[in-house]
């Protein structure tokens, strides 16, 4: 019967090629709509690295001053997303966590090997030595360094995958040396291709989507080369003063990332403690004047807390799920009507024998070839539009970066994954069924001798 | 065959109420030929609605076959439709997208029967009124009285116990109109009872009984045929 009822529905779609085209190209506007707002919320809504969902946490301390206009975000109750280099360097001392991360983002200028390529800029991450392990980073080539390398420290350095490729023609460069700023590092390890999105380890650049840094050196490099940080910083204090960078490293500004983790949910409880006496201590010495709020987050809380989904996706995926129902609306009537206009048919059909279960099961299988058919067409216009918002809204980050890494973010921002292509297949029988059950189950009660005068 | 007895049917709208049949009997006997006449409006398509159970009744009883149709549920009412009951149209009413060969396949269809079954009487049907040679055609390629013809096919095809015929020949010229009837009479002769609604009564002197109806009562009954319509006559009343 399903072959039959199939032909019947093709028949019937043929019969009005101009209804059925707006039939189907109602459902594929509304899936378009819905799916390129879908796919945009997902790549932003992803959780980076969900297998450490419940052991991975941002350390955050509220050193504020007690200022209420001193706020850091539209939710002035978050403590600032960042640490101060006294309270990191106090929370490195603990061995609650078993690994810990103070970090952040520089630049130095890289001088190539090869004379003739220019020396150019590079974005650098001063890191302790768990990063890698904390991050779960894969490696191409040689690994990271120790705790030990952090403090001396080692002239060491790990590559990009990217920044191999340009400095070493992608080899293995594990043991060659590297100049930056006329400081020269050896290369201990080259990162495999690795772009968590959104970029939780450090949310300060682009609204949470970025690349990771051309270069990782151990952290004592900080103080030892004198590092700026090439990111956000923020003196949460009016005593703050910056007259050196010596000075600037002991002042109450916020610029380090921190990130530990614990074996399980009693050792992060303990980690709170130990930071909350840290904190309630150095209220003696008179830091720390606001009432504790110090937060250690999971990664899940902590993009929720930097809003990386932002309210403008949320309202465009609203916007595209209230425009399919509109489509679904539409498609029902010119459903309703196209039924009804074959009503004679179907109650030819009845006087000939058909129940009242094959006449709504011939219908809703037209309502599904045309939910397919829609869905299909639907999916084209996702991927074509999909490609028009990437020129549209990505392409800026593209100017002045020869980083193929940046290009496949891009694509990344809009790209249809086997779980969203299944969603649409779902939204697109569901937005057939929606839209032609009622009609389906109208015609199916219809008196057979209704319209058979008509015929 | 048909056994009515008192049936009643009303349509209702918000204004107004109509008595489409009143209290109607009727009684035909197997392998009979009943000619239904009246004027428009007196109820016999009505009739043959409920008599082909496409329409419910309001009050009485209806044997079909023996077997009482009075409140059986709708899926039994289209199964008795599709194995016991043919129908013709005047307007034919073949499925304009179809092949004359799948018209004929649509109550085999619903009937769930093996394709070389339906494939052999589908055949049979076709040549029987004489159309082998257009099964292929869809029903704008034929003529009106091609189109009957083919009609007439698709009610024989499930090997109904009676045909119900609504003005079969009232689109077609005379001599079309009679190569149908002489079909049809071909088909009564086989067994299968008629019972055919006409406004024309040269063709309904042509079946064994004319019950002539008026306001949804028979008014009159002609026999034609007295032996076969000396026992129906014996059940039909007008009320």
């Amino acid at each position: 019967m399903l072959v039959h009822d199939l032909k019947l529905a093709f028949r019937s779609l043929k019969r009005n090629p101009i209804l059925s085209a707006l039939m189907i190209g109602a459902i594929a506007v509304g899936i378009a709509a819905s799916m390129i707002a879908v796919t945009l919320y997902h790549a932003r809504a992803g959780h980076p690295i969900p297998w450490k969902a419940n052991t991975l946490y941002a350390v955050t301390m509220d050193l504020r001053d007690d200022d209420p206009d001193l706020g850091f975000s539209e939710h002035p109750e978050y403590p600032p997303f960042q640490l101060a280099y006294p309270d990191a360097k106090a929370a490195y001392q603990s061995d609650i966590p078993i690994r810990s991360v103070m970090m952040y983002r520089s630049g130095r200028v890289v001088a190539p090997e090869n004379r003739n390529v220019k020396p150019f800029g590079a974005t650098v991450r001063v890191t302790t030595a768990d990063f890698f392990q904390v991050f779960d980073v894969p490696f191409l080539h040689g690994n990271g360094w120790s705790r030990a390398d952090d403090d001396s420290p080692a002239a060491v350095v790990v590559l990009s995958k990217f920044m191999n490729d340009k400095l070493f023609g992608g080899v293995n460069s594990v043991g060659r040396e590297v100049t930056l700023t006329g400081k020269q590092f050896r290369v201990v390890g080259v990162i495999d291709t690795w772009m968590p999105q959104p970029k939780y380890y450090d949310l300060n650049a682009s609204s949470g989507f970025d690349v990771p840094e051309d270069f990782f050196m151990p952290f004592g490099w900080m103080q030892a080369l004198k590092l700026g940080p090439n990111g956000n910083v923020n003196c949460v204090s009016k005593r703050a003063r910056i007259e050196s960078f010596d000075a600037f490293i002991t002042q109450d500004c916020v610029w380090l990332q921190y990130w530990a983790e614990f074996r399980n949910a009693a050792d992060r409880d303990r980690y709170q403690v130990f930071i909350d006496n840290y904190v309630s201590d150095q209220k003696r010495h008179g830091r720390f004047p606001r009432a504790l709020n110090n937060r250690i987050v999971n990664v899940q809380t902590w993009l929720d807390m930097w809003d990386v989904v932002g309210d403008d996706s949320r309202m465009f995926m609203v916007l595209g799920l209230v425009f399919l129902v509109v489509c679904v609306l539409n498609t029902l009537g010119l459903m309703l009507a196209k039924f009804l206009s074959a009503a004679p048919i179907s109650g030819l059909r009845r006087a000939l024998g058909a129940s009242r279960v094959d006449i709504v099961r011939q219908h809703v299988v037209e309502v599904v070839v045309v939910g397919v058919l829609g869905g299909f067409a639907g999916l084209l216009l996702t991927l074509a539009g999909l490609a028009g918002l990437k020129v549209l809204l990505f392409s800026g980050m593209l100017i002045g970066s020869d980083n193929p890494d940046r290009a496949a973010m891009m694509q990344a921002m809009v790209h249809m994954d086997v779980p969203i292509i299944a969603l649409g297949i779902a939204l697109s029988l569901l937005t057939g069924l929606l839209a032609g059950l009622y009609p389906a189950w109208r015609i199916g009660r219809l008196a057979p001798a209704t319209f058979l005068k008509t015929q | 065959m048909i056994d009515m007895q008192g049936i009643s049917k009303i349509f209702r709208t918000d204004v107004v109420e109509t008595h489409a049949l009143r209290r109607f009997s009727l009684k035909v006997e197997p392998g009979e030929f009943v000619a239904i006449t009246g004027h428009s409006g007196s109820g016999k398509t009505t009739f043959l609605n409920v008599a082909g159970l496409l329409e419910e009744f309001d009050s009485g009883r209806y044997h079909l076959d023996g077997q009482d149709v009075s409140r059986l549920t709708d899926n039994q009412r289209s199964r008795i439709r599709n194995e016991k009951i043919g129908f013709i149209f005047q307007g034919f009413n073949l499925i304009p997208d179809l092949n004359i060969y799948d018209n004929v396949d649509a109550p085999l269809h619903y009937r769930r029967m093996p394709g070389a079954e339906r494939h052999r009487r589908i055949s049979a049907s076709l040549e029987r009124v004489g159309l082998t040679a257009r099964m292929k055609h869809i029903p704008a390629q034929l003529s009106g009285g091609q189109q009957q013809r083919a009609a007439i096919a698709r009610a024989i095809s499930g090997e109904p116990r009676v045909i119900l015929a609504d003005e079969p020949t009232g689109n077609l010229d005379t001599t079309m109109s009679n190569q149908i009837m002489d079909l049809l009479q071909a088909i009564n002769a086989g067994g299968t009872t008629i019972l055919m609604v006409t406004h024309n009564p040269e063709l309904a002197q042509r079946a064994h009984r004319q019950v002539h109806i008026v306001d949804g009562q028979i008014d009159q009954i002609h026999e034609f045929n007295p032996l076969r319509a000396a026992s129906a006559a014996l059940g039909a009343s007008a009320s």
